[in-house]
Order: C-alpha cells, then structure tokens, then sequence
C-alpha cells in the first residue's frame, strides 16, 4: 500500500501542478512553452539519471554542478582551438567521466564519506575551470555546435529532450537489466552484506560515480551549446535541483532506492514548479525557497517510510 | 525480579524468570549463550522492558523505563560491551550526567571537583588510573574499570556486571574482587554474570542457572560442584528434530593449517571434507567468527594457510572467496547478511548474478525461476520471490540467505551461528537442507552456540576456548557437559585427539 503511494505520489504531483498552473496561465500548454521546458529540464534530468545511480548505491554527489561546468569549459577550449564539435563533446564527456573518476576512488579507496569528498570536489572543480579560463566565458565556439542545444529532430522534438531519452533508457538498462544494477542496489541497501556475498563493492563505486560524471560532462556539453560560450560559472546550485529530482522522484538519501521514471518525474516536477513560476511572476528568490521545502518535504516522507519498514521487520 | 518474561520478534527469550538478590551478597549468574543472562539483567537495568512478571525493590514494584531511571531507584549495570564516550576524560566519563556544577543554572562544569572526586574515587577502590585522562587513550582493561568506577559510584541497592573480568589481566581481577568485597560490605547487592566457574568461587554466595529462557537452580554457592553446575546450564533434551544423513565421506576440500590472528585465534589447524559436517563449539568471544571469516578472506589474519582443494588459497577478500566456491552464512543477518529493502528474488541471486546474465543482459525470466526454485526447496513463507526481504520472518530471513549460497554453488559452506533467532519449524528446515548439502558432497562447517544442534547435526565436534583448538570430539560419543567442559574450564587440559 505505502510503496504504491511512494510510486504515485510524483505523479500525481506532477499532474496536479500542472493542472494548476494550466488554469492559472493557459499559455502554459503551449507548444513553445512545453518545448521550453523539455530543454531548460534536459540538463538537469540528464545529470539526475547519473545521481540516481549513485544514490541508489548509497552515495552522493554534491560536485555535479562544478563538473558540469569543468567539462563545458574543456570541451570549449577544445573547439576554440579548432576541433570539430564532436571532438569537443567527446572532450566533454571525458572530463566529466575523470571528475567521476577521482571522486569515486576517493569515496571507494580511501573510504571518505562520499557527502565530504564531493563537497570538496565541489570546489575544487569550479577553481580549475576558473582558473583555466581566467574566470571569463571561452569564445569563438563553432556555429555547428548550436545545435547542441537549439536544433530539433524530424523538424520539432528539441535535441536536447531527444539526449534525455537515451541516457533515461540506458540508465534504466543499466539499472534493472545489467548485473552492474543488481549490485547499485544491494551495494545502496546494504554495503557489508554485498561485500559478504562477494560483491566487489569499490570497483563498482567507482563506476557509478564515473558514469555520473560522464553524464555531467555531457550536460555541460549542452549547456555550453545553449550559451555559445564554455561559461566557467555554469551550472552554480545544480546539486540541489539534481538531487531534488532524485529525492522527489522516491530516490532515497540512504541507498537502495530510486528508480529512473521516478527522477525524470522528479525532474519535470522541478522543471514545471519554475516554468510556472516565471509565468505568473514570481521570482527565482521564491522558487529557491520552494525547491528547498520540497526536498526537505521528500525527505520526511522517504525517511517516515523507512521507519516504517525498520518496525516490521 | 519475579516470573520476568520477554521476546524478541516473536522468539521467547526469558519465560518466566525469578532471581532474588539480597544485601550484602553476591549472586552469581550462569548459563549458555543464549540462556537469556544478559537480556534479564537488560531489564533489570531499564534498558529492556519486560512483557510480563515484576521487578521489586526493596519489596515495592517498580517499573523502569530507562537505565537513567533505573540508576535514580539505586540499580547499575556495567555492560560487557564498553559504553564510554571515548573523547571525555576519566572523571568526565565517571560523572557524566551528574556532574558537579557551579552557578547551577548556566551549567558551568566544576572541573576541578570533578577531578579531584574523581581521583578520590579512583583511589578508594585502589585503580591506578588518572582522572585527566581521555578515555579513549586508555588499555581496554583501565576502560573496564572507567566503568566500573562509574556504575558503581552512583549504585545504592544493586549493581550488575556482566562478564566483567573479559579484559583484565589476573591482577586487575583481583583489584576487582576486592572492589565486590567492599561493596557487599556496604550493603549492596552485586549479581554477577560469567562463564569463569572459577572465579565465581572467588566471590559468589549464592547462585542461580539460566537455560532457555528459564531458572533451572537456585542454591548457595557451594551446594553444587561445577560439574553439576555445567549438567544444570547444557541439560537440555535432544529433540528429534534432526533428520539423519547418509552422506559418504569424500576428500579435504577445506583445510585450514595453523590460522593465527593476535588476540583473536592462535594457531589453528582443522580440515573439512566432502560430506562432512564439522562443528565448531565455544563459548562467545572464543574467536569462532572470527576464523570463519579469515577463512572467507573478510577479516584479516596475521599467519597460516588455507587450502581448498588441496591447493593453497588465502582469501583476499570474500569476492575472491566466493569465486573459489567458499559461501559464509554470517552470524549477524542484519549487518551482514540481508539487503533488508531489496526483494527476497534479488537477496537470494546477489552471490551469483553472473548466472542470470546471457551477454550482458540479465535475464529477469531467469531470476525468477531461480528464486522460486529455492524458495520451494527451503520452504520459504510466503513463497512470494517479490516480497521485500525486509518483511520475512526472521527464519525465512536465514533460509533465503542459506539459499543464497546453494544458488551460488558453493563447494564448502561456513555456517556462522546458522539457527540464531530462528523459530523451530524454520530450523527443521534448515537442518534439512544442510543434511542435503553434506549429502551432495559439499563440505559444512558449522559454528554454533547450541550445543544439542551441534551434537545433533555434526561429524566431529571441534572446541575452541580463548583462540585456540582445545578438543576434537567426535558427535555421535560425546556429550553436552564434555564440549561445555572444554569450552569453560580455564585447567590445562591437554590437547586430545580422537583421530
């Protein structure tokens, strides 16, 4: 009964939010609006199904935003000095993929509680972006590159939402068709018994958190495109909406749970809560007091849940 | 206390237990792991709350509802497991929650009262211990007694220590016993729990044994000698619960060859072979878990050698291990054992995924049919392989983890305490199942505390005491009160071997 309700209570939130804001502002479903929505939402749910994977494993990863913007950087300054598009996103994702990298081996290796060794990484990621690039935005980025961001495929679906649904459907291979899942899982739930039944348990973390950071870097990738620019001060405060996705979507702070249709929900739901609120006028100071509380909200509610579960058992 | 009763998720722990304590004497508490010792004296020191029967102090009811409320009507316990905050100091731990203070409503400490009671204290009781010292800097045994310094200061009526002398060295006891001496002088009554038949001598007036839940004797110390005393805490019958087994006796798959860990286990030397089932008995703290998991390369080990098969193999790590065909049944099924919110499906393949994936892609078809394999051979209730882990039973719990292991195919199972919280028609089951194992020419070994399943499932019954191999006994000659002999007895008996 209650894991029913913790499967459709996103849902349903969703399809209440949008029902009102719909009534509030019947431009809300417009064509032009919901394509707007599914690209300034892409970038967020693309680093949300990374941090799904990591949490369900009983990690986190507070550096996404920093890495996002690392990445976006790398690939920039790639293109700037003359390599194809694909080059710099390739550049991209590998930068992303070695942040993941070093903060897996910290968290896995030298066994740093994962909630520390990011909020460093955090920092440390944004200096180097900042300092590769003097602090000013990389110019002179192909025109081709745009379409990143800007282009459609078959002549509507943005290209970004098009990324959206292939990282979501990998993530979800990943996640319930792939040993590498079953072990997310376990690893999240309980990490001595995974270690007890043989599951090497940091080379796994460590893949997470590279897949993660490939996926930040991806996402940098598309931000850079959208702006044109490699922006060393892209992607400030994407932790928080990152792990609100996963949070909202029944992802749980201690592990073992989440699931990728759930963060794209949670997704939507943040993406919606501020598309609406740029609607009706109100402003992003409001909206950042909002995404708070409904975390902290989630968060009661996955944490009750479990309370629940420990009684029983 | 009187007729006290008391379960834990729906197994029995104390039915109905009665134990008088009078001023100015010490009693003396004894049973087999397991017997209900500690959790009685849990509840009389308000940490555990009884389900039925009384407490009574000084002839009035009480009801505690916490150990602080217990120590306010005079009741201290000093636990077996160290509960000092590790960055305080001496005197800061001693006092801690009622320290002395000055200008009382800021709660300014008085750190040099503090001390210098402290110190009086320390030296009352004749420990040479300084009060400005950080706890956590201190030998196990100067912690030990930190701690019995503090309970013992605020106790007025009785105080409980179990297992106190686990940690200190020959000396250091007898600094304690004097301590029990003087408080016996001054009126209080001291129950005393331990495994140490001897040193009860030392102390005890008067004695009471534990089994199953239940009091089996209360006398004076001395009525009984201590074989008497171990008749009374092993006596139990031998249900016939223990289906027989034909299994033929096949090649050493496990040999373990002068396995030393410091302070754990020393030196010990044992084999398993194919269709074997080899008991591994003593007393908790022996360093039974220990070896099992030096073997399973999950703890460490300092010497020695593992073979499987005949060729050398130190597991180093479980990973390894099960891929050599080990599976270890841990002792702690909820740290070690259970993904508790993964379904029972997923807890039961997690050794073995590998199984379920054909080029890349893990079959979920597959899983299933292992999973409702299993759970029909183990009888797992209810046979439901969606069912979150988390919400069996208790003794489906342990089946599915036994389970986990014959999906993995293991070649030689370590069985840690395999029956521990499990309810009889579940143990049947499992007894089934590892009779079914020894059958398919899979080597067992099985650690257990309870000494009729060892009698009843075992081969060969190795006693291990402080670390090391004390007696090989073989299962179908041996009795309860042997193994628990060399289990307990602190003489020098030499090392017998029946082969």
């Amino acid at each position: 009964m209650s894991d029913w309700l913790k499967r459709f209570l996103p849902f349903a939130s969703l399809v209440v939010l949008c029902v009102l804001i719909a009534a509030a502002e019947p431009k809300f479903l417009s064509a032009g609006n919901l394509a707007g929505v599914a690209r300034q939402t892409a970038v967020i749910t693309i680093i949300a199904m990374g941090m799904t994977v990591v949490m369900i494993s009983g990690g986190i990863d507070l550096s996404v935003g920093s890495e996002m913007a690392l990445a976006g950087v790398a690939g920039a300054l790639l293109m700037a000095a003359g390599a194809p598009p694909w080059v710099g996103v390739l550049g991209a994702l590998a930068a992303g993929a070695a942040c993941g990298l070093a903060n897996g081996a910290a968290v896995a290796a030298l066994r740093i509680p994962p909630f520390i060794v990011t909020l460093g990484a955090m920092g440390i990621y944004r200096g180097v972006a900042l300092l590769a690039t003097d602090g000013k935005a990389v110019v002179g980025l192909p025109q081709s590159f745009g379409w990143l961001a800007e282009g459609e495929v078959l002549g509507f679906v943005p290209v970004p939402l098009v990324f959206v649904v292939l990282v979501a459907l990998l993530t979800h291979f990943l996640l319930s068709g792939t040993r590498a899942g079953r072990y997310c899982y376990a690893v999240g739930s309980n990490v001595e018994a995974a270690r007890y039944a043989g599951v090497r348990v940091s080379r796994y973390q460590i893949m997470f958190y590279v897949f993660l950071g490939a996926l930040a870097g991806l996402a940098g990738a598309i931000e850079s495109a959208r702006l044109v620019t490699g922006q060393p001060t892209a992607g400030e405060g994407y932790e928080l909406r990152v792990i609100a996705a996963v949070v909202i979507g029944g992802g749980s702070l201690s592990g073992g749970q989440g699931s990728v249709l759930g963060t794209v929900v949670g997704a939507l739901i943040m993406g919606v809560l501020s598309n609406g609120a740029n609607l009706l006028g109100i402003s992003s100071f409001t909206q950042q007091i909002v995404i708070g509380a409904v975390i902290v909200l989630a968060v009661t509610f996955d944490e009750f849940q479990r309370r629940r579960l420990e009684t029983l058992s | 206390m009187r007729g006290i009763t008391k379960s834990f998720a729906g197994n029995s722990v104390l039915a109905g237990v009665s134990l008088r304590a009078a001023a100015g004497e010490v009693h003396a508490l004894v049973g087999e792991n397991g017997a209900g010792k500690s959790t009685l004296m849990k509840v009389l020191a308000g940490v555990h709350r009884p389900e039925g029967g009384e407490i009574l102090i000084e002839g009035r009811p009480v009801h505690f509802t916490s150990p602080a409320d217990a120590l306010a009507h005079g009741v201290a316990m000093i636990y077996q497991e160290l509960s000092l905050a590790p960055h305080l100091t001496v005197a800061e731990n001693i006092f801690l929650g009622r320290e002395p203070l000055r200008f009382r409503p800021l709660g300014v400490v008085a750190k040099r009262e503090l001390n210098e009671r402290a110190g009086r204290l320390l030296e009352d009781y004749g420990f040479r211990i300084d009060p400005r010292a950080v706890v956590g800097r201190l030998s196990a045994a100067a912690r030990q007694l930190v701690e019995i310094a503090r309970a013992t200061a605020e106790a007025r009526r009785v105080v409980v220590m179990d297992e106190p002398t686990s940690s200190l060295t020959a000396h250091e006891a007898e600094d304690l016993f004097r301590l029990i001496r003087d408080l016996k002088g001054r009126g209080l009554a001291v129950v005393y729990i331990s495994h140490r038949l001897e040193e009860l001598g030392e102390v005890a007036d008067r004695l009471t044994v534990l089994r199953d839940g239940r009091e089996v004797y209360e006398g004076a110390w001395g009525e009984l000698s201590q074989g008497e005393i171990i008749r009374h805490m092993a006596g139990r019958e031998l249900k016939d619960i223990f289906p027989p087994r034909a299994a033929q006796r096949g090649a050493a798959l496990l040999r373990v060859e002068g396995l030393t860990r410091k302070g754990k286990f020393e030196d010990v030397t044992f084999e398993a072979r194919a269709g074997e089932v080899v008991g591994l008995a003593g007393l908790a703290g022996a360093g039974r878990t220990e070896l099992v998991e030096a073997v399973f390369g999950a703890q460490p080990f300092d010497g020695g050698a593992v073979y499987l098969n005949g060729a050398k193999f130190n597991a180093p790590d479980p990973a390894r291990a099960v891929g050599r065909g080990l599976g270890l049944l841990t002792e702690d099924r909820k740290r070690t054992g259970l993904c508790p919110d993964q379904t029972l499906a997923r807890n039961l393949t997690l050794a073995n995924v590998g199984a379920l994936v054909k080029r890349w892609v893990l079959s979920r078809g597959r899983e299933r049919e292992a999973a409702r394999e299993y759970v029909e051979r183990l009888r797992v209730r209810p046979p439901d392989p969606e069912r979150v882990a988390g919400r069996l039973s208790g003794g489906n719990q342990q089946k599915v983890l036994l389970g986990r292991w014959l999906f993995a195919g293991s070649r030689v199972f370590l069985l840690d305490e395999p029956t521990r919280g499990v309810d009889v028609a579940a143990r049947a089951e499992i007894y089934r199942a590892v009779n079914r194992l020894a059958e398919g020419g899979v080597a067992v070994v099985m650690v257990s505390s309870d000494l009729p399943e060892l009698l009843g499932m075992a081969d060969r019954i190795l006693v291990m005491r402080r670390g090391r191999l004390v007696a090989e006994l073989d299962a179908k000659r041996t009795t309860q009160e042997e193994v628990l002999t060399y289990a307990t007895l602190e003489e020098e008996f030499e090392i017998r071997n029946d082969e």
